[in-house]
């Protein structure tokens, strides 16, 4: 699981803004440049953000292992071919450098995601989506980053009284169908209690975020997230 | 409302201007102007509280958009196939049915914007832009949509009912129709993002995850009409 931890270093001091647009320029060169070189190029910037973070390659390939599967079988399934030699290089080339794209571009945004806050994030949000949508979407967001560890202590709560009760024994949809509602009316519940909360403590739409500021260490990852944004035209 | 006059500035002639509402004395720009003086922002200079209606929507539609992450962490074991199953979809079907198509894309759309910015609630507890530019962006995309899709089909328009009042054959029509956007989004995300064939996309992406969306359709549907949970 990828998640926010608290620290000193480099990609910590940033400011959210740059990190997002670092992340927004590399996407843009990760799929103009899907060749051998472009991407060798890009693995050094890739492992470089991971690096400002603190993190080991290994370490955020864990916490991303869910997507490899998907990445691997893409090439093997495009390079099948009926007939011999039932398996074509050619066919599998272009499909195994995109899928090491992704990966490229999932480890610069596990950097993000390690040394951002929520709060900070909210407030890059807040100044990218100007005006009331912008800070619906702010509130809305931090509702979010605090409710899924609880919601999802519910959702485990209710499938350990499912088999404390030998719903095991019931069929797939009966069990969906019994986790959800439990989920459903716990989210019920916790909206009713959350909006009464929100209103008795003057939940208002102007309220006071970290104060966002680009500092002399944002400059040169600024101008390298310009010119990967517009490496196409070169 | 009142003007008054204050002391000298560089910029005469000045006249700050209040407005009073709810007994309360709020700055107002549009007023500031308007009566001849200088604009004085008011954005820091008083609290604007949200509204009563919206903290309750703002409320349920993010928990929806939570309870959508949670279900990321939830999975059950295929009888089809050796993916497991999760429940992402079903609350995508969740948020047509119970929020309706407005708000029900609206907390999708919260869910997507809390991943994208280090939440980590897509599938097994991925976060970050990438997601939505990799090879998971067709379906994450097609999220927002399929919520509309049911909404609108269940709910005859863009207002909210109650989908109990909706027949089987509608809900299970709309649900079969928000999976059939759900897949050809994902699958299309696929053939772009991995450089795939249709075949090898939809046997990648597809084959091995649609027969289990029955289970969540009749699962939904048996959530709608039973009494266990009803939508206020």
């Amino acid at each position: 699981m990828l998640s926010y931890e608290p620290g000193t270093t480099l990609a910590h001091a940033l400011d959210p803004r740059t990190k997002l647009a670092f992340q927004a320029g590399f996407a843009v060169a990760a799929f103009a440049y899907t060749t051998p070189r472009g991407l060798a190029a890009l693995s050094v910037l890739a492992l470089a953000a991971l690096a400002a973070a603190r993190r080991s390659p290994l370490a955020a390939a864990s916490d991303l292992r869910f997507v490899f599967p998907i990445l691997l079988a893409a090439p093997l399934f495009e390079g099948l071919v009926v007939g011999p030699p039932w398996f074509s290089l050619a066919q599998a080339r272009f499909p195994a450098l995109a899928s090491y794209r992704v990966v490229l571009l999932l480890f610069v945004s596990a950097a993000y995601v390690y040394t951002t806050s929520a709060r900070d994030s909210r407030a890059a949000i807040q100044w990218l989506v100007p005006g009331r949508s912008g800070r619906f979407l702010g509130l809305g967001v931090a509702v979010v980053f605090r409710f899924l560890p609880v919601l999802v202590a519910d959702l485990q709560r209710a499938r350990a009284a499912m088999r404390a009760r030998l719903g095991t024994e019931r069929s797939l949809a009966e069990r969906i169908r019994i986790v959800t509602t439990a989920g459903l009316r716990r989210v019920d519940a916790r909206a009713d209690a959350l909006s009464l909360a929100l209103q008795a403590r003057c939940v208002a739409w102007n309220p006071t975020l970290p104060r966002l500021a680009v500092g002399w260490r944002d400059a040169p990852v600024l101008a390298l997230a310009l010119v990967l944004a517009a490496s196409p035209l070169l | 409302m009142w003007a008054r006059s204050s002391a000298w500035r560089p910029s005469a002639p000045v006249t700050e201007v209040f407005n009073e509402v709810d007994g309360r004395v709020k700055w107002d720009d549009t007023t500031a102007v308007t009566g001849g003086g200088v604009a004085v922002s008011a954005d820091t200079e008083d609290v604007d509280l949200v509204g009563a209606a919206i903290v309750e929507n703002l409320g349920r539609v993010a928990l929806f958009a939570a309870l959508m992450g949670a279900f990321a962490y939830v999975s059950f074991p295929n009888p089809f196939s050796p993916a497991p199953v999760t429940l992402q979809v079903l609350g995508v079907f969740l948020a047509g049915l119970f929020l309706g198509p407005v708000w029900g894309s609206v907390s999708i759309g919260l869910y997507l914007a809390a991943g994208a910015v280090g939440a980590p609630v897509f599938s097994g507890g991925s976060a970050g832009l990438a997601p939505l530019v990799g090879s998971t962006a067709g379906y994450l995309w097609s999220y927002p949509v399929a919520a509309f899709v049911v909404g609108a089909v269940v709910h005859g328009g863009l207002s909210v009912g109650d989908p109990r009042e909706a027949g089987v054959v509608r809900l299970v029509g709309a649900m079969v129709g928000g999976t059939v956007v759900v897949y050809a989004m994902g699958v299309a995300g696929l053939m772009l993002v991995l450089g795939l064939g249709p075949v090898a996309a939809f046997t990648a992406g597809a084959a091995a995850f649609v027969p289990a969306e029955a289970f969540k359709i009749a699962a939904a549907v048996g959530i709608v009409r039973s009494d266990a949970f009803v939508a206020k």
